[in-house]
C-alpha cells in the first residue's frame, strides 16, 4: 500500500528541514529559554528566601523594640521615683533649714530683747537713782524744818514723779 | 437567568436550523449533472502526497517537480504542466498501478518507471510551514526572555511557556535528571514540531490540511532521529546489555540468541514510535474524511437522506475532531516522552 511505503524524496526533505530546525532551535532558542526559565525560578526562590529572612528579622526587631520599650518604661518609673524622693528631700532640707534659721532668729531676737530689757532696767535704775538724787537735792536745798513741810515736799515730789 | 434563557433559545434555534437542512435538500434544482463519487480515490488523494496544493475555491498552488530520469539527468518544472494527465519532458502523473498519484516516466522501451523524485510536494511545504511555525514560536519565547529578564510572559507567549515548562520540567528533567540540559533541545524541538504539524494537519484550508504526521516518511525520519540520538548517547553499560547481557552462557555463546533479541528490541522501539504516530494521525484524518464523504456517498440515495446525513455527519465530525485534537496533543507528548525514556535507558 502506497500509504505505508516511505517516499525517498519526502524522507530526504523531511530530514533536511528537521535537521535545520534542530540546529537553529538547539543553538539559538532552547538554551536561552531553559536558561531564562531556570534563572527566573532561582530568582523567585531567592526572593522567597529573602522575604522569609526579612520576616524573621522583622519579628526579631519587633521583639527587641518591645523589650527596649519595657526597659525604658521601667527606667522612667525609677527616675520619676528618684525625682520624687529627691524633691521630698530638698523640701525637707529646706524646711529644716528654715526652722533652724527661724529658731536662730528668734533666739537672737530674744537675746536682743533681753539686752534691751537689761539696758532699760539699767536706765530705769539710773533714772530712779537720778530722780532720787534730784529729790534728795531738792530736799536738801529746801528748809526742811517741819515734819509737815517734809511730808508736803515728799508728797509733792512723789506727785511730780508720778506724773 | 436571562442569559440562560438566551442560551437555551439559541440552542433551540440551532437545532431547528439543523432540522431545516433536509428540507433544503429538496430545494435544489433538479436535473443537475451528478458526478460519480469515488470514495477511495478521494480519501487516498487527501491522505497521500500531492504535487500541488489546492486552496479554497478550486485555486491551486503548483509546486515544483524535481526529478532525475533514468539517464541521470535532472528535470525541474512546475507541477502545473502535469495537471489533467498532461505529459511534460516525458513525465506524467500515474493514475493507477503501484505508482498511482506519483510522477513517473517512460523508459526507451516504453516501460513505466519511477524517477528519483525530489519534488517539493505538498507535504514538503507543510513540513516547512510546521518547522517555521516551531521556529517562530520558540523565538517568540526566547525574545521575550531577552527583553524582560525575570518576568513571566502572559497570553500567547505565556501559553507557549507553560507548554515548554510542562515538557521540560515534568518530563525531561524528571526522567533525565542531570542529562536534561543536553537532550532538552532535541526533545523540545521534537515535541513542538509534532504538535504543530498535528494541529496544522487538522486545519482544512491552506496552510493546514496536509497529512504530515500521518505520513510514514515523516514519522520515519522522526523515529530515525530518536534512534540515532539514543544509540549515540548510549553508555558502555547500554551496549553491554545488548551484546553481552547477564544471562546463562548458552543463551549467547554458540548462537547469540539474546544479543539478537536485544538488537531486535533496539530497532522495534523507534519502529513502534514511527507506526504509532503515523497510524494515529492517519486514523484521525481518515475518520474526518469518511464522515464528510458520507454526505456525498449517501447523497446518491436521495436529497432527504443527504440532508439527514449532513446533520449526523457534522455532529459526528465535530465530536471526532475534538477527540482528534486531544490525540494530536497526546501523540506529540507520547512521542517525546518515549524518546526521553529511551534516552534515559541508554544512559543508565
Amino acid at each position: 500500500m502506497s500509504l505505508f511505503t516511505p517516499e525517498f524524496g519526502l524522507v530526504f526533505w523531511m530530514l533536511v528541514i528537521f535537521l535545520i530546525l534542530l540546529g537553529v532551535l538547539g543553538k539559538y532558542a532552547w538554551p536561552v529559554i531553559i536558561k531564562s526559565m531556570e534563572e527566573r525560578a532561582a530568582f523567585i526562590d531567592q526572593g522567597v528566601e529573602f522575604t522569609r529572612e526579612a520576616e524573621k528579622d522583622r519579628e526579631q526587631a519587633k521583639a527587641d523594640a518591645r523589650g527596649l520599650l519595657t526597659d525604658a518604661r521601667k527606667q522612667q518609673l525609677d527616675i520619676l521615683q528618684q525625682t520624687e524622693r529627691t524633691k521630698q528631700e530638698i523640701i525637707d532640707n529646706a524646711q529644716q533649714t528654715a526652722a533652724h534659721e527661724a529658731r536662730r532668729i528668734m533666739e537672737s531676737a530674744k537675746l536682743s530683747i533681753e539686752q534691751a530689757k537689761t539696758e532699760a532696767e539699767l536706765q530705769l535704775r539710773r533714772q530712779t537713782g537720778l530722780l532720787s538724787l534730784q529729790i534728795a537735792e531738792q530736799v536738801i536745798r529746801r528748809n526742811l524744818a517741819s515734819e509737815e513741810a517734809q511730808m508736803e515736799l515728799i508728797d509733792q515730789l512723789l506727785k511730780e514723779a508720778g506724773e | 437567568m436571562c442569559q440562560l434563557r438566551f442560551q437555551r433559545d439559541s440552542r433551540v434555534a440551532f437545532l431547528a436550523l439543523l432540522c431545516l437542512v433536509p428540507l433544503m435538500g429538496f430545494a435544489r434544482p433538479a436535473g443537475e449533472e451528478e458526478e460519480k463519487f469515488d470514495l477511495k480515490e478521494v480519501i487516498f488523494t487527501h491522505l497521500g502526497d500531492e504535487y500541488s496544493w489546492e486552496l479554497l475555491g478550486g485555486a491551486e498552488i503548483h509546486l515544483p517537480v524535481i526529478v532525475r530520469d533514468d539517464a541521470g539527468e535532472w528535470h525541474c518544472f512546475s507541477s502545473g504542466r502535469l495537471t489533467d494527465g498532461k505529459e511534460y519532458e516525458g513525465f506524467y502523473i500515474a493514475h493507477e498501478g503501484s505508482y498511482a498519484h506519483k510522477v513517473v516516466g517512460r523508459t526507451l522501451a516504453g516501460e513505466e518507471y519511477r524517477p528519483l523524485d525530489f519534488s517539493i510536494t505538498k507535504n514538503v511545504v507543510a513540513i516547512g510551514i510546521g518547522a517555521l511555525l516551531t521556529v517562530w514560536m520558540a523565538f517568540a519565547l526566547a525574545r521575550f526572555y531577552k527583553r524582560n529578564r525575570f518576568k513571566a510572559p502572559r497570553k500567547g507567549v505565556g501559553f507557549i511557556e507553560s507548554l515548554v515548562e510542562m515538557v521540560y520540567q515534568e518530563v525531561i528533567v524528571e526522567v533525565l535528571e542531570k542529562d536534561a540540559r543536553r537532550f532538552a533541545p532535541y526533545l523540545l524541538s521534537l515535541f513542538f514540531f509534532i504538535l504543530l504539524s498535528n494541529v496544522l494537519g487538522m486545519m482544512v484550508v491552506f496552510p493546514g490540511g496536509a497529512n504530515v504526521t500521518g505520513n510514514i516518511s515523516v514519522t520515519l525520519v522522526l523515529a530515525l532521529c530518536t534512534f540515532v540520538v539514543v544509540n549515540i548517547s548510549g553508555t558502555r553499560h547500554y551496549w553491554r546489555e545488548i551484546f553481552w547481557p547477564e544471562v546463562p552462557m548458552w543463551l549467547k555463546v554458540p548462537i547469540p540468541l539474546m544479543p539478537l533479541i536485544e538488537v531486535f528490541g533496539m530497532i522495534t522501539k523507534p519502529v513502534a514510535l514511527m507506526v504509532r504516530l503515523c497510524a494515529n494521525m492517519l486514523g484521525g484524518h481518515l475518520i474526518a474524511l469518511v464522515l464528510v464523504s458520507l454526505i456525498f456517498l449517501l447523497g446518491a440515495l436521495g436529497d432527504a437522506v443527504m440532508g439527514g446525513t449532513i446533520v449526523v455527519s457534522i455532529i459526528f465530525s465535530l465530536f471526532m475532531n475534538v477527540l482528534h485534537l486531544l490525540i494530536a496533543f497526546i501523540q506529540a507528548y507520547v512521542f517525546m516522552m518515549l524518546s526521553t525514556i529511551f534516552i534515559r535507558l541508554a544512559r543508565e
